[in-house]
């Protein structure tokens, strides 16, 4: 049994990352669709990381940002959120609608629910990909929104689940839409009970 | 926990639903900053205290009162609890309320004196307590400064 993220062995975290690659693939081909334009997303950065650290990777904690949130419950419990830096909102923004926006605060209604969008899509074709592989059933609830200090957005998992673990699950990768490339961030916060079971699940951990 | 005596100013950024405490003896000049994530420690091993409510006051209390600090003398000002996002359906138990109700709780059984707060809503803030003057400000995003 798994007690904390830092006991997973070499095998485990690249069983994770292998799932990440496949969850951020199946997520590009659904946002090409909705977008009718070609999306790649770069070969994707799996790392288990402390909260402090994982700050840092996306940029300091003020950093304000937008964030995803959908939960997930059924076979696999916990968090998972998208970040939204401001470089990769106007490159779908400006795909979508023809429109970009100097700061969050400027984003109009239609701007928002399209962001809502990305992000529910990454989140659940990656989700998606991984029940597939492990054969696991997960219900997510419906998207919450939120701008605001990134280090605010990324405590709500470690919160959620900071009595077990301080560790997370970082998925990051370069989102490249019509010749521009930016970064994106994918955050997964199983609670530990879950990632123990998702791992046997998929052959890959000691009864 | 950060530990300060004479002029200076203490900061953590970017609470959430975690809750900044900004402890203060004005005769010392002695000023404490605690940022807590949760409001009860229920770890096994108790490997860190500072991360919860209940230890993370004692500990503090207990670091500042080795310095010569004084309870009858100490403020407490706080800020944070607030609640990032809302979940439809099944949602996430509301942390930052927990959190406050614990804080709250805490500090009278320590029979300390909260002096002021700036709690709960649905936006983050980053704390600033100057130790000299026992000053906090809060820096929010798209908001001005509050100073209380």
């Amino acid at each position: 049994m798994i007690k904390n993220y830092d006991q997973l062995s070499s095998l485990e975290i690249d069983t994770l990352r292998e799932i990440g690659s496949i969850g951020t693939g199946n997520a590009a081909t659904a946002l090409s669709q909705m977008m009718n334009q070609t999306v790649r997303i770069t070969l994707p950065e799996v790392r288990i990381m402390g909260y402090n650290e994982a700050i840092e990777w996306i940029g300091g904690p003020e950093e304000v940002t937008a964030g995803v949130l959908v939960k997930m419950s059924g076979d696999v419990g916990g968090i998972m959120l998208s970040v939204q830096k401001l470089e990769l909102v106007n490159v779908v923004l400006e795909t979508m609608l023809g429109e970009s926006v100097s700061s969050y605060e400027s984003l109009t209604e239609l701007a928002r629910s399209a962001m809502i969008e990305i992000g529910n899509i990454m989140i659940s074709t990656f989700i998606n990909a991984m029940s597939g592989l492990a054969d696991l059933n997960i219900k997510l609830t419906v998207p919450a929104f939120a701008v605001d200090m990134q280090g605010a957005i990324l405590t709500v998992p470690m919160a959620e689940y900071g009595g077990m673990s301080d560790y997370l699950m970082a998925i990051g990768g370069n989102f490249v839409c019509d010749g521009k490339e930016v970064p994106c961030h994918l955050i997964l916060s199983p609670d530990l009970r879950s990632l123990d079971f998702l791992l046997r699940k998929l052959g890959v951990s000691d009864e | 926990m950060k530990l300060l005596q004479g002029d200076g100013m203490l900061i953590t950024y970017a609470l959430g639903s975690c809750i900044g405490l900004c402890f203060h003896d004005p005769r010392l000049r002695l000023g404490a900053l605690l940022h807590i994530m949760l409001p009860l420690n229920m770890e096994a091993g108790r490997t860190h205290p500072l991360k919860y409510a209940d230890t993370g006051i004692k500990e503090t209390l207990r670091q500042m009162e080795a310095k010569g600090a004084s309870r009858s003398r100490m403020t407490v000002k706080i800020a944070g609890g607030a609640k990032m996002f809302e979940v439809s359906g099944s949602g996430l138990g509301n942390i930052g309320q927990r959190n406050i109700e614990s804080v709250h709780a805490i500090l009278r059984r320590e029979k300390l004196h909260l002096l002021a707060e700036n709690v709960g809503g649905t936006i983050a803030r980053t704390l600033l307590f100057d130790v000299g003057s026992g000053q906090a400000c809060i820096r929010s995003y798209g908001q001005k400064d509050i100073i209380f």
